[in-house]
């Protein structure tokens, strides 16, 4: 499950709804990149993208060093398995959720199958299942 | 993980009844007090639903003496294709969810596409906190 200190997972969902970030992040899972190594796939000012680093940053999905000139981007996995956990947690959810809605019809469709043959009046009440 | 995935869940599953029945249990308070965020284990149980678009839907479970209770508020109802609402626990996190459910027919039933994504939010003070109870909590109402 979830723990404390790994959490923000608003601040982590707000980053990963942004298409260019997602590619930043994608990008990054292949080892440190300088800003402007992560800017180059985009026509993309580099105050645009240490825009896009900072929002990564903020939600803890990127920690940013500084050696000599350029800044060096190295992607963080605890949010990005928290925003998993977050969303499995819901799957399993939903889908027990559904299960259990799928079991409820089918007990009505049983309950409606059994109760026609004898639901005519004055038929003899036979056994039930 | 890739990134891409990390955006919404969605998850499909196939049902024996009509897209009418399926999309009736959502709204009908009658079916969804046997289904939506229930357990066998719950002591007391209610189920309000206002199923029209603005409409808000409240569901209390009481489990172990403790009242969990999921709301929100519905944004698109046409039946019987498609369901969205809002769904959160606010005892737990301020924090809202889109759900949105898609029904259409497949051979004698129908198959259900459920998808949700996190309404995406401002930081706001305490969130981190709700989020780790909310699951806590919401864990245990559903287990």
């Amino acid at each position: 499950m979830v723990s404390n200190q790994d959490i923000g997972l608003d601040r982590v969902f707000h980053a990963l709804s942004d298409p260019t970030r997602r590619a930043m992040l994608a990008s990054l899972k292949s080892g440190e990149q300088s800003i402007g190594q992560l800017s180059a796939p985009f026509s993309m000012s580099f105050p645009a993208a240490s825009k896009h680093v900072r929002v990564l940053e903020t939600a803890g999905l990127v920690r940013r060093r500084v050696e000599g000139r350029a800044h060096l981007c190295r992607i963080q996995a605890a949010p990005l398995a928290s925003a998993d956990a977050w969303l499995r947690f819901y799957a399993d959810l939903w889908s027990e959720q559904l299960a259990v809605l799928d079991a409820l019809l089918k007990s009505e469709d049983a309950a409606t199958a059994a109760r026609q043959p004898t639901d005519t009046p004055n038929a003899p009440k036979g056994p039930r299942p | 993980m890739n990134p891409e995935h990390l955006v919404s869940l969605t998850l499909t599953r196939h049902f024996s009844a009509s897209p009418e029945r399926v999309f009736d249990a959502w709204l009908n308070p009658e079916t969804a007090r046997g289904w939506l965020f229930t357990t066998p284990a719950s002591q007391s149980h209610s189920t309000e639903i206002d199923a029209r678009v603005g409409g808000a839907w409240r569901i209390a479970d009481r489990r172990e003496g403790v009242d969990f209770v999921a709301l929100g508020e519905y944004l698109e109802i046409d039946r019987p294709g498609l369901l969205v609402f809002t769904f959160g626990m606010p005892q737990f996190s301020p924090e809202f969810c889109r759900v949105t459910v898609e029904i259409e027919s497949d051979g004698a039933g129908c198959r259900l596409t459920l998808t949700q994504k996190p309404v995406p939010a401002d930081a706001r003070p305490g969130l981190e906190e709700g989020w780790s109870t909310m699951f806590d909590k919401l864990a245990e109402v559903v287990r």
